[in-house]
């Protein structure tokens, strides 16, 4: 989903590179007449390049993404249960009976919850590790192994033996008893209002490695000099991270924020397999994607579950486009702005 | 979502392996190059016939009987090799359905059949053939089981095993607790409440939906007329007061907390913390369950062997039920042709629905066959009064999920599980769940 905007900007922009420049000659190298060098033509050579090296990756997207988008938009105009063709074409019906289902604007609700969560935990905690991660002292790769280890489990396995843990019967709660400081312990970590908490503490768990891993990248790629002639004005350690170390860091943050709120946005696995699908709204952790498992295949609503696949994707695509044009446009201008601009 | 059969979930080994899991049947023949395109329907018995079989059994004991008859099957008939294929029963239901609407040549010939609503929405798509049933499994196999497999006034599949409902307990946990066998809704509450107070409380596994959801079904038959179930079944609508009744009940019951902490986060299948689980290692004291029971607290045991306390008794009498208080719900597991299945699959659906054959089914998947020629080989006193339930039951109604279908059934589930968790109070939600399934799609 992510991809969509940006690889569909891509292809614009070479194709105006081919086909807004004229004259030129057959002497230019191909790559100064793609995109960049205007005024030139492209040899029939050079379009056979093109397409053979962008083919397969065009190919692969159009049958797995746009494909598929089509095709659950055309499943999302009949009431369709799975079984033979879809006959019964039913217009916006299931998209009227979506947008006023409490029990999806519940799960939306659930879903912007989350990304704004994740956003205010994980951020500032991801960016503190990653800058003690990257000093020199002892013990920092067991560290960074150990925090890395709940992003590398898979979600189907770590969801599996937390939904044994958590539960008022679970280890938790008889662990916690056990250490006979806070008496019989019977918190119920997944109820209704423990259970928006749990999930934010299990995704932090889950996924602060990968934000780390981001971060950590990042920081390689600020050059060493910087810090050397700050220390050599005298700047504090605080300082150097304030003036230094964040700016510099700002587009890889607002990538990993990126991805974070697309992530929080089609959450599914670890409120399905923790709670499960008749808990989740309940106990508030159901998400859109939860909500279209539970009326799609698992109740043979097949038209229905394409339709709430849909709005889940236009949600996505708009908060994704947004985010694009309003906070990534500084890092990417130029990759994905500029064909824009030319075409003006 | 329907209710979920016996040998559902495992250990997530077998369950991983499953997918891969494909046995051929033992035979010598080398043949396997004839698609079953070659056969289609008027295909000549002469010529070399293969079929391919779905089965929702991943485990030891059950896929072997399968091995077997198809092994069985291909001695007394040469011509016809039948490969078995072995599916996890969670991803069942979306495989078969996602093949047959592939059709021909990805279609099993022979597979696992719920019956009911499910089995209905394949007719109805034409994806199921007819099956021609012999006289002699005709009149060897009840009514009301094989009427689950009917539609139209004909036959598309043959029940193996019926798996009639009702509590599922441990002698000796009643008994620690001074509790007696209890007749009416009532009496059941009285003992929940003290089997609770000894610690041992009776079971539901609320996270998987349907072990709840069959807690009103069973309501709805004590407090239904046959007339109304009958009525309910044809239009899918719970349009009887009696079923807000039973919503009410069942709130009643629930209201009385019955059931173990925690229960809607607590699965009813698969693990030692699952109920079937607790039940096993004498943790709670007894749950409401179909006939698979035995055979799946059996394999959870610490030495995995069959409870040997187990015991059975119908669901309890509601006071001023419309009812017949010996009424029966029950399931069956059974198995059809699909629409482009050579005529042998026929053939072969009679041969393991033959005395002989469900004999052995009955003792690999620890069941009640549906041949009656083979019930006299139940021996576990649990499953036996299980059986004796069902042949005293005037009349019997498929499991409401099964016999729904997955949408209404789905949204059954959904409302009950919200009604006895606590997100709803009002039973009246319950009924128009059902009613209003059809707004969705």
């Amino acid at each position: 989903m992510s991809d969509t905007p940006q690889a569909s900007s891509a292809l614009e922009s070479s194709l105006d590179g081919n086909t807004t420049v004229g004259g030129g000659t057959d002497s230019v190298s191909p790559l100064t007449a793609v995109g960049r060098a205007p005024r030139l033509r492209t040899s029939w050579r050079e379009r056979f390049e093109i397409t053979l090296l962008s083919g397969p990756a065009i190919l692969v997207f159009v049958a797995f993404v746009i494909a598929p988008v089509i095709a659950a938009i055309y499943y999302g105009f009949y009431r369709w249960k799975g079984f033979g063709p879809p006959t019964d074409f039913i217009g916006l019906h299931n998209y009227k009976v979506i947008l006023s289902d409490p029990e999806f604007h519940r799960a939306v609700l659930h879903n912007f919850e989350i990304v704004a969560l994740s956003l205010i935990i994980q951020g500032p905690l991801a960016i503190l590790l990653a800058l003690l991660l990257n000093r020199k002292m002892r013990g920092r790769s067991i560290i960074r192994v150990l925090v890395f280890v709940p992003w590398v489990v898979s979600e189907v396995i770590a969801g599996t033996g937390l939904s044994l843990m958590l539960p008022v019967n679970g280890a938790i709660n008889a662990l916690l008893t056990k250490m006979q400081i806070f008496g019989d312990v019977h918190v119920s970590w997944l109820g209704p209002h423990m259970g928006l908490w749990t999930l934010m503490a299990i995704l932090t768990w889950k996924y602060l490695g990968f934000a780390i891993i981001l971060l950590m990248a990042g920081l390689q790629n600020i050059p060493e000099e910087l810090y050397e002639a700050a220390s050599i004005d005298g700047a504090s350690y605080w300082q150097m991270q304030r003036r230094i170390t964040l700016p510099l860091l700002g587009p890889t943050i607002r990538i990993w924020a990126f991805l974070s709120i697309i992530g929080a946005l089609q959450l599914f696995d670890l409120p399905w397999i923790v709670w499960g699908e008749f808990n989740v709204d309940r106990d508030g952790v159901s998400t859109m994607a939860t909500y279209m498992a539970h009326y799609g295949p698992r109740t043979g609503l097949y038209g229905y579950g394409n339709a709430v696949a849909v709005v889940l994707f236009v949600i996505s695509l708009i908060v994704a486009v947004l985010y694009q044009r309003i906070v990534l446009s500084r890092d990417i201008s130029g990759a994905v702005t500029d064909g824009k601009k030319k075409k003006r | 979502m329907s209710f979920i059969p016996m040998r559902a979930k495992r250990t997530a080994l077998a369950a991983a392996a499953a997918g891969l899991l494909l046995s051929t049947a033992a035979c010598g023949s080398s043949d396997n190059t004839s698609d079953n395109a070659d056969n289609g329907d008027g295909g000549t018995s002469s010529g070399p016939v293969t079929m391919t079989l779905w089965t929702n059994s991943t485990t030891g004991a059950g896929l072997d009987f399968f091995t077997n008859a198809a092994a069985a099957y291909h001695t007394a008939n040469p011509n016809v090799t039948i490969k078995v294929q072995s599916v996890q029963n969670e991803d069942y239901d979306g495989k078969l359905q996602t093949a047959l609407q592939a059709g021909q040549g990805s279609a099993p010939d022979i597979m696992y059949q719920r019956g009911g609503g499910k089995m209905l929405a394949m007719v109805q798509a034409g994806q199921l053939g007819e099956v021609n049933v012999s006289s002699d499994v005709q009149s060897n196999i009840s009514a009301g089981a094989m009427s689950i497999y009917q539609a139209d006034g004909k036959t598309y599949g043959i029940p193996l095993s019926i798996t009639p409902e009702g509590i599922w307990y441990s002698k000796d946990l009643f008994k620690k607790a001074g509790v007696e066998i209890p007749t009416t809704i009532d009496q059941l509450a009285d003992a929940a409440k003290k089997l609770k107070a000894a610690g041992t409380p009776l079971a539901v596994g609320g996270k998987d939906g349907w072990p709840a959801a069959h807690w009103y079904y069973m309501f709805a038959v004590r407090d239904c007329s046959q007339d109304a179930l009958n009525k309910a079944a044809t239009s899918a609508k719970f349009d009887d007061d009696c079923f807000l009744q039973a919503g009410k009940d069942l709130g009643a019951f629930v209201a009385t907390n019955p059931f173990e902490s925690d229960a809607f986060n607590v699965a009813a299948q698969g693990s030692a913390a699952s109920t079937a689980g607790l039940l096993a290692n004498h943790k709670v004291a007894g749950e409401l369950m179909g006939a698979w029971e035995p055979g799946v607290v059996g394999d959870l045991t610490p030495n995995k062997k069959p409870l040997a306390d187990l015991g059975y008794f119908p669901f309890p009498a509601t006071a001023n039920g419309g009812g017949d208080p010996a009424a029966m719900m029950q399931g069956a597991d059974g198995y059809s042709c699909s629409a482009w299945a050579p005529k042998e699959c026929s053939d072969f659906l009679n041969f393991i629905a033959s005395p002989d054959q469900e004999t052995k089914y009955a003792a690999a998947f620890s069941t009640i066959p549906a041949n009656k020629a083979a019930q006299g080989s139940v021996t576990d006193s649990a499953t036996k009064s299980a059986l004796e339930a069902s042949n005293n039951a005037p009349y019997s109604v498929l499991f409401l999920d099964t016999l729904f279908g997955s949408t209404v059934g789905g949204a059954l589930n959904t409302a009950v599980v919200n009604f006895m968790s606590g997100q709803t109070s009002d039973p009246q939600s319950i009924v128009d769940a059902v009613n209003n399934a059809s707004d969705k799609g």
